[in-house]
């Protein structure tokens, strides 16, 4: 029981903590604009361009891709700066030289970042609505909220993963830059995955997002929460497996360190 | 009771070098070394750089896992029981580095505290009395990134007693620190052996290990080359005398032609601004003036004195001159 207290209670710091941190970082109206702005600049740059392309058919298709695979940019690029930033802080010897347990350390601290993903998401499916009218009045609301919330815990397992990558190589915001295009083509936000080869495809069935953008399609068309399960359990379960590669990474990091001795040079 | 246990510890680093013809290179940064501990004991250890002192710290701060030999705090093993040692130890490396600049002090203390599993109510009352006891009172809700470099190192002291370990590791704590704010680190320290911690101190400071510890090891290239109190040490040298010459711009050479006077026993140079101090070891004591100045040939020297040994005197023959 008090071993369950101390590591919700460790949780808990690490998400407080790096709340905290982002606010000291980025004013309050600074980060309240670019929440409102970013998801703008995102839908009007890729709805215009793939309308375009497209002869100006499917709005929604583009809408709903982009506002879903807005999760990626907090649980990419958010929550490796989160992990990666333990590195640049030079405060990774002493969470070593500490008992607690790891896997709360870790998790804590990407927690903000689901919370936040999601913020983002909803304001982008906003901007949709009032810019170019997608219409949701047939959408099981609610079953939509679980769908961005699942959504963005996967993409976050992602980022954990890339975090953790982050404490072995330098080069890694060109990786994340890499897997944040990645994702931006085979999650099918932007593409129609029936229409990419084979093997694209199925890359696109380990990716996160993938699923989680395809429900999301389905619900604000009118789809019902039964039509979406099977995949958003997939989704979820995606995830779940790229946080615990990424815990895995993380324990072999640590261990690795202690052998080699590479905690500070990282 | 020992609280900490060395025996015969061995540390290797390999580094790799090259991406096409890779090559290893072995680095012995702890050869063999032995010590122990007691419970309650302030114990130095002194050696220059790249000595084995920060890498046999690690080591206690299961940081790093030895090669050979065998560890044990508190007789638990530093490889097996790390997670149990990890709660009675606390541990600073020196510098400003290893806090969350963006946070506040207070933030700083509260995350540490539920890594370390400290209770709530406990830190509540024990985050202040901490920030009150290195001098950071009033200053805890300030960010750190605005906090002086002796600040940060003080705020170091607060995050490693949160836990109120019994045993203490500090790597080189006063580096880079004022005189002042030095002295008031070392009356930290000397408070916290009051509270009968015990404590493991490496410096480059002669004087503070002599006004602090109760036993010093001298590491050198891995190995111990002297273990006693500082007393004992400074023994080793009572039939000597320290000749100081104060020179400005003196060459090698002459320092060299100094060093191989056969009544001189060790020499070491200490660079100050545009003076060096040359320290002349030997037992003629006064009588070794006239032929070292006349060494010296005419250039132009400062201040001669004649004086008893000090812990570093020790020391600098010891690990043969370098400071
Ligand atoms: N992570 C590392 N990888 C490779 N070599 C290392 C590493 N850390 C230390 N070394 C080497 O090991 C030797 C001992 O280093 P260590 O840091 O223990 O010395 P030290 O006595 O603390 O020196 P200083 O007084 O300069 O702090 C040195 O030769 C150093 O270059
Ligand atoms: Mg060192």
């Amino acid at each position: 029981m008090k071993t369950i207290a101390n590591n919700l209670r460790l949780f808990w710091q690490g998400t407080m903590l790096s709340y905290i941190a982002l606010f000291a970082w980025l004013r309050p109206t600074t980060y309240i604009a670019s929440k409102i702005l970013m998801p703008l600049a995102q839908i009007l740059f890729f709805t215009f361009l793939g309308s375009y392309a497209s002869g100006g058919s499917n709005v929604d298709f583009y809408v709903i891709g982009n506002a879903i695979q807005i999760t990626a940019v907090s649980g990419i690029f958010g929550v490796t700066m989160s992990i990666g930033g333990d590195r640049w802080a030079g405060t990774l010897p002493y969470l070593f030289g500490t008992p607690a347990n790891r896997l709360m350390m870790f998790f804590g601290r990407a927690f903000m970042h689901i919370i936040d993903g999601a913020l983002g998401v909803v304001i982008a499916l906003m901007w949709g609505a009032l810019l170019f009218g997608v219409d949701f009045s047939q959408t099981n609301m609610s079953a939509l909220g679980l769908t961005i919330l699942v959504t963005t815990i996967s993409t976050c397992g992602l980022g954990l993963l890339m975090g953790c990558l982050s404490l072995i190589t330098a080069n890694v915001m060109f990786v994340n830059n890499t897997v944040y295009f990645l994702l931006l083509i085979f999650s099918g936000a932007n593409v129609a995955l029936d229409t990419l080869p084979n093997w694209m495809q199925a890359f696109s069935q380990i990716l996160p997002l993938t699923r989680g953008i395809a429900s999301a399609r389905i619900l604000i068309a009118g789809g019902s929460f039964s039509q979406v399960a099977p995949m958003l359990m997939s989704e979820i379960g995606i995830g779940l497996i790229y946080g615990w590669l990424g815990y895995m990474l993380f324990k072999w990091f640590e261990l690795q360190a202690k052998r080699k001795g590479t905690l500070e040079t990282v | 009771m020992n609280s900490i246990e060395v025996k015969n510890l061995k540390r290797i680093y390999r580094a790799t070098t090259g991406v096409i013809r890779r090559t290893t290179k072995e680095i012995v940064a702890v050869d063999d070394v032995s010590f122990e501990i007691k419970e309650g004991e302030l114990f130095g250890l002194l050696g220059p750089n790249g000595a084995g002192k920060t890498t046999t710290v690690k080591v206690l701060a299961t940081l790093l896992i030895p090669d050979a030999g065998e560890v044990r705090v508190k007789g638990l093993d530093i490889v097996k029981d790390a997670n149990e040692i990890r709660k009675h130890i606390g541990f600073i490396f020196g510098g400003e580095r290893g806090l969350y600049w963006r946070l506040s002090a207070i933030d700083n203390l509260r995350y540490f505290a539920s890594l370390y599993h400290v209770d709530p109510e406990i830190s509540k009352k024990r985050i202040p009395y901490l920030l009150d006891m290195v001098g950071l009172n009033g200053r805890g809700d300030e960010r750190v990134q605005g906090y002086s470099r002796g600040m940060k190192q003080r705020l170091h002291v607060a995050r490693t007693l949160l836990h109120d370990p019994d045993i203490l590791f500090l790597d080189e704590p006063t580096i880079g620190l004022d005189p002042v704010g030095a002295r008031e680190f070392r009356e930290v320290i000397r408070n916290l052996q009051s509270e009968k911690k015990t404590i493991l101190l490496t410096t480059h400071y002669m004087f503070e290990a002599d006004s602090l510890c109760g036993r010093v090891a001298v590491i050198d290239k891995g190995l111990i080359v002297a273990l006693d109190t500082p007393s004992a040490l400074k023994k080793h040298v009572s039939d000597l005398s320290v000749v100081e010459v104060e020179t400005f711009g003196v060459a090698e050479e002459v320092v060299e032609k100094i060093r191989n006077l056969p009544f001189v026993d060790a020499l070491s140079v200490k660079d100050q601004d545009q003076r060096q101090l040359l320290l002349v070891q030997t037992k003629l004591g006064a009588e070794a003036v006239p032929d070292v100045m006349a060494a010296l040939d005419g250039m132009r020297v400062g201040r001669v004195t004649v004086r008893e040994p000090t812990l570093e005197d020790a020391y600098v023959r010891l690990v043969g001159g370098q400071v």
